[in-house]
């Protein structure tokens, strides 16, 4: 299966994205001793940066490769 | 296992600064170095990143002010002071028999996370309660007060094993057939809704 509209380049967009996303969640959860910071922690960082990764393995999977002129 | 906030703050930063690259930049990845770069900065340090979160944040959660943090569990904490030896939480905590600074997670080692995968779905339905819903009036451990929590540290040693009354029980109390915590035994614990009422210790004083 190619996932032909999405294109490397742009998966690795989203997937960077997700785990840039999480990480600085993360950051805001590790300033905080409480219970909603590990709530924050596993379900909103570790989520979006799980799914970041998995955006990215799918991206070497699946993704077509752009047209020599999309690059950059 | 990255266990030092310090660290795990600079793995974190070197991952954003990596996956920024492959935001702005993600045609470098057209060669054999940037594809490389791109499997470390994409995958391993942003696995990395959620293990030493996981840990720090589970490591976190053995504190004793983690634990009280949450309205519910305000007596609780305060049962810890309270100024009577015959309150088993508040001797084992004012004469450090416990960690002062993970004094609950000491005698509640199995509780919510700690625990099984049930215990652990039991831990997020309280949280859901606290913000949520309404936490209960009477909060109780469901299956009761688990013996090996106190056994894991006196059994072995001599004050315990050469009490007469324990030696009587011991099987018992080995097998959890009847609870440190019964009736005439060890029976005052936190006793949350007394403790606004009873004279406390304050360290130092």
């Amino acid at each position: 299966m190619k996932l032909g509209g999405l294109g490397l380049q742009r998966l690795l967009r989203i997937a960077s994205v997700l785990i840039i996303v999480g990480l600085i969640t993360e950051i805001i959860s590790l300033c905080w001793v409480h219970p909603l910071a590990f709530v924050l922690f596993a379900f909103v960082s570790a989520s979006l940066m799980g799914l970041g990764i998995l955006v990215y393995l799918a991206s070497i999977v699946f993704a077509v490769p752009p047209p020599p002129g999309d690059r950059g | 296992m990255i266990a030092s906030s310090g660290l795990l703050v600079a793995l974190i930063v070197l991952t954003i600064v990596l996956a920024s690259v492959f935001l702005v930049r993600p045609s470098i990845t057209a060669g054999v170095t940037g594809k490389i770069l791109a499997f470390v900065g994409l995958c391993v340090l942003p696995a990395l990143c959620i293990d030493a979160g996981m840990s720090t944040h589970m490591e976190r959660s053995e504190q004793t002010k983690f634990c009280i943090s949450c309205h519910a569990m305000d007596n609780y904490g305060k049962s810890l002071y309270v100024d009577d030896p015959k309150y088993i939480p508040a001797q084992h905590f004012q004469n450090h028999r416990v960690p002062a600074d993970n004094a609950c997670f000491a005698c509640h080692a199995d509780y919510t996370i700690y625990g099984p995968l049930k215990d652990k779905i039991r831990g997020v339905t309280r949280i859901y309660l606290q913000y949520v819903s309404k936490p209960p009036e009477h909060i109780t451990i469901p299956g009761g007060y688990n013996n090996n929590q106190c056994l894991h540290c006196h059994n072995g040693a001599r004050s315990f094993e050469e009490n007469p009354v324990h030696i009587v029980i011991m099987d018992t109390l080995t097998s959890n057939q009847l609870s440190c915590i019964s009736s005439g035994c060890h029976d005052t614990v936190h006793n949350p809704s007394e403790v606004d009422h009873l004279k406390m210790w304050s360290a130092g004083q």
